[in-house]
């Protein structure tokens, strides 16, 4: 299985090096793929992700209102989070017209969590908890220095973090552990799903070009410009994502931006994008060998993006430590916490399930954090080195690759 | 050429480059040689650092007894003295700037002492409500020597109207108090710096010479290129001059509101800069071991030639570029910036020069990122 991926995903890349140099479309299985994301029926586009650009502007909104000292209060960031239609809750007064939410995407794919309910719950209450924590734990320490077993202000450079009693900023672990919670989970094991690409008469209205009442696309087009918009849903050129990818959000588009400026891993942004466009192209096509054969590439390599970045944030976090500045590596390691919650929604395509369950996850969090006395300020490197290893383990890169830019 | 022919080479370019830089990972090699890094740490240590600080706390004693006489007495006369005395610390600051280590890093000394633009909003609420604490990383940008300069300079353009809020303001006792603050945190913080590297912090420095993260030698090469690409580089010349923005931002020119210091205290830490590379004592001209030896020690060479003389001659460069700048970089930025921008790319060539070329020659891993600004 491992093998026929890796061919499929040599000759997609063979493809994208000769596409450049070639005039007419490339082929694959009859496949034509365009050179953007862009796909047209009858002379109007198909292409259609708002309700995921919509949930990225929210959780951009509400991550930076957790730091909006005066404002902010607890209902007004659970408001923020389990957003209903009308309520005054954002900025921007789109958001507050529209029907999405956070909360009902956060830990929901049909895959993972549509006979877990136990789980999901418990991921949505962690997510709350952090809310309600950063109010009642973080605000009312807004001007005292924080200390082990204090929450409060640190020094991060000319920065000021805010941190909990243990050392851990609520909006950083919030932020990151949403990207697998709600745009990686709802990407890799809801969108991207076989059992959702092909739920009820989803194949066959898609053979026959049957669109959905009132559109221009087929339901299974939808679902995976959906999986599409959770990356590139706030793109200044949508169907060219990656002239500014990393600059679009502050979630699975800016760590994909990240990840790709290593030289270890800089083709990611173009694999994961490649794929996108042939997969899109092959359900146009009605091939869904191909189609999913691209599904398994975008799940690996944005498994990939998270497992990076994760690593990234610990080693940069220890370097810190072994220099002696303790405190200097918590914005680093907070990151990082949420990075390694995220794992928890990452998608083994040899499985068909997480790299890390849950048991794993919380173990490798629990060491991050809760099995220190006072959290982050006795975390020591080797735990965070044991930690990186556990994570790499799973992949084919090693902690030195992902540990550092270069 | 066929297609197939293509596509193999094709495949064996991807492949050459994955393993290349597979390769390029491979773990340094700890450098292994005889230069005796322990007199380098001991030249740093005693000729310079120490006396550098020790001439530097003295400054702030007599900064903060000026801020006494000017509070005890606010006059316009008093007010003249203490800004000149501002004016020499400030000045002096920039020869212990550069050394963000030990002591200094743990209460992030230089943030203290000289993040600009200084905030005055906030310096004008916390002097309104008569409550603030120094110790909260939050308050930088309202202490130090920015916040000195907008109270002895920035407040009204004259110096009778400055006067006036020390004497005849509602809140005159306030900002008496405010003032007072400023400059006592300046000379208790250096104190506990120099008392540090006294009595634990010297011989710890001088006794950890291994060739590892953290190592002296490792560490303070790292806070000295860092000083040198941030502190200097950017802060007192890129920044101003709108190299990292759309449009110059005179307002962030160090000492905004004196304005006519900018290019001494930039040229100052040029020199102190410079010095300390070549391991210059301080207030001397006697040298001992430092950067310069030791590259010269291993040989470096670029491009054929002599490493340290590649980096002193670019010093040297700046340094005559800065000469050519207006007293007053605000006016600089605003007459004529592409000074200010050339002068930004000599030093910045030496940032190449320091960061990758010396560093790799000396097997010393830069331990500083960008931060995704987050």
């Amino acid at each position: 299985m491992s093998k026929y991926l890796s061919l499929l995903f040599f000759s997609s890349v063979l493809f994208i090096s000769c596409s450049s140099d070639d005039d007419t479309p490339p082929v694959e299985d009859s496949v034509e793929v365009p050179l953007t994301y862009s796909f047209e029926r009858d002379g109007v586009s198909t292409v259609s992700f708002s309700g995921q650009t919509t949930r990225i502007l929210m959780a951009g909104e509400l991550v930076s209102a957790m730091r909006n000292f005066d404002t902010a209060t607890e209902t007004s960031l659970q408001n923020m989070f389990a957003h209903e239609e009308g309520a005054q809750d954002f900025s921007d007064s789109d958001l507050n017209t529209s029907d999405k939410s956070l909360r009902s995407k956060t830990a929901a794919s049909f895959d993972y969590f549509s006979a877990n309910t136990a789980e999901s719950t418990a991921i949505k209450e962690t997510f709350e908890n952090y809310l309600t924590a950063q109010i009642n734990e973080v605000f009312p320490n807004e001007n005292t220095l924080a200390e082990p077993g204090v929450a409060g202000q640190i020094a991060d450079g000319s920065s000021t973090r805010y941190v909990n009693a243990q050392g851990l900023e609520y909006n950083q672990a919030f932020a990151k552990s949403l990207i697998g919670a709600l745009m990686a989970d709802q990407m890799l094991n809801n969108y991207l799903s076989e059992e959702v690409l092909n739920e009820a008469d989803n194949v066959s209205n898609n053979n026959n070009d049957i669109t959905e009442e009132g559109k221009s696309y087929t339901t299974m087009e939808h679902k995976w410009d959906e999986a599409y918009g959770y990356i590139y849903g706030t793109s200044v050129n949508p169907a060219n994502p990656n002239e500014t990818i990393g600059e679009d959000d502050k979630f699975l588009n800016e760590y994909t931006g990240q990840v790709n400026r290593d030289s270890d891993f800089n083709t990611i942004a173009d694999e994961i994008f490649e794929a996108f466009k042939l997969g899109r192209a092959a359900i146009v096509a009605k091939n869904y060998d191909v189609r999913d054969a691209q599904a398994a590439i975008i799940r690996q390599k944005i498994s990939e993006v998270i497992a990076v970045r994760g690593i990234y944030y610990l080693q940069q976090a220890k370097n810190k430590i072994v220099a002696g500045n303790q405190t200097s590596a918590f914005h680093a390691l907070s990151e990082a916490y949420g990075f390694v919650y995220s794992l928890r929604f990452t998608r083994n395509n040899t499985t068909g399930e997480s790299f890390f369950d849950s048991v794993e996850v919380n173990d490798l969090i629990n060491q991050l954090l809760d099995d220190n006395e006072n959290g982050f300020w006795s975390l020591t490197p080797e735990t965070i080195d044991s930690v990186s290893e556990s994570i790499a383990a799973k992949f084919d890169f090693t902690v030195s690759q992902a540990g550092s830019v270069d | 050429m066929s297609y197939w022919k293509l596509v193999s080479i094709v495949t064996l370019l991807f492949i050459a480059v994955a393993c290349s830089s597979d390769n390029g990972d491979a773990p340094d090699q700890p450098l292994n040689d005889s230069f005796n890094r322990e007199a380098m740490l001991m030249n740093w240590a005693d000729n310079i650092i120490v006396p550098a600080y020790t001439s530097f706390v003295s400054k702030t004693t007599e900064l903060n007894a000026a801020t006494t006489v000017f509070t005890e007495t606010p006059s316009e006369e008093n007010l003249i003295a203490l800004r000149t005395i501002w004016v020499s610390t400030y000045i002096e600051f920039q020869n212990v700037s550069m050394f963000e280590i030990g002591k200094a890093e743990e209460v992030n000394f230089r943030n203290r002492m000289n993040i600009y633009p200084t905030n005055a909003n906030k310096i004008n609420d916390f002097i309104a409500e008569g409550t603030f604490n120094f110790s909260l990383p939050s308050t930088i940008d309202a202490q130090g020597f920015p916040a000195l300069d907008y109270m002895l300079n920035g407040l009204a353009e004259t110096d009778s109207e400055i006067v006036a809020f020390y004497t005849t303001n509602e809140n005159a006792a306030n900002y008496l108090e405010y003032l007072n603050a400023l400059s006592e945190t300046i000379e208790t913080l250096s104190i506990t710096l120099l008392n540090d590297w006294n009595e634990n912090f010297r011989d710890s420095f001088v006794s950890n010479t291994s060739s590892s993260a953290s190592g002296s030698v490792d560490k303070l090469a790292n806070d000295y290129i860092l000083y040198y690409e941030k502190a200097l580089r950017a802060g007192k010349i890129g920044i101003p001059a709108g190299v990292f923005s759309n449009d110059p931002l005179p307002e962030n020119v160090e000492a905004f509101y004196k304005k006519d210091i900018s290019k001494s205290l930039a040229q100052q830490a040029l020199t102190a800069s410079q010095n300390f590379f070549n391991g210059i004592y301080f207030n001397s001209s006697q040298q001992g071991e430092s950067f310069r030896t030791y590259l010269t020690f291993l040989n470096s060479v670029k491009n054929g030639e002599d490493l340290s003389g590649l980096i002193n001659a670019q010093f040297e460069t700046a340094k005559t570029n800065i000469e050519e700048l207006n007293v007053n970089f605000v006016s600089q930025i605003e007459t004529d910036n592409i000074q200010m921008q050339n002068t930004y790319d000599e030093l910045q060539r030496n940032v190449i020069f320091l960061k990758v070329d010396m560093l790799q020659a000396l097997d010393i891993n830069v331990d500083y990122v960008d931060t995704d600004g987050d």
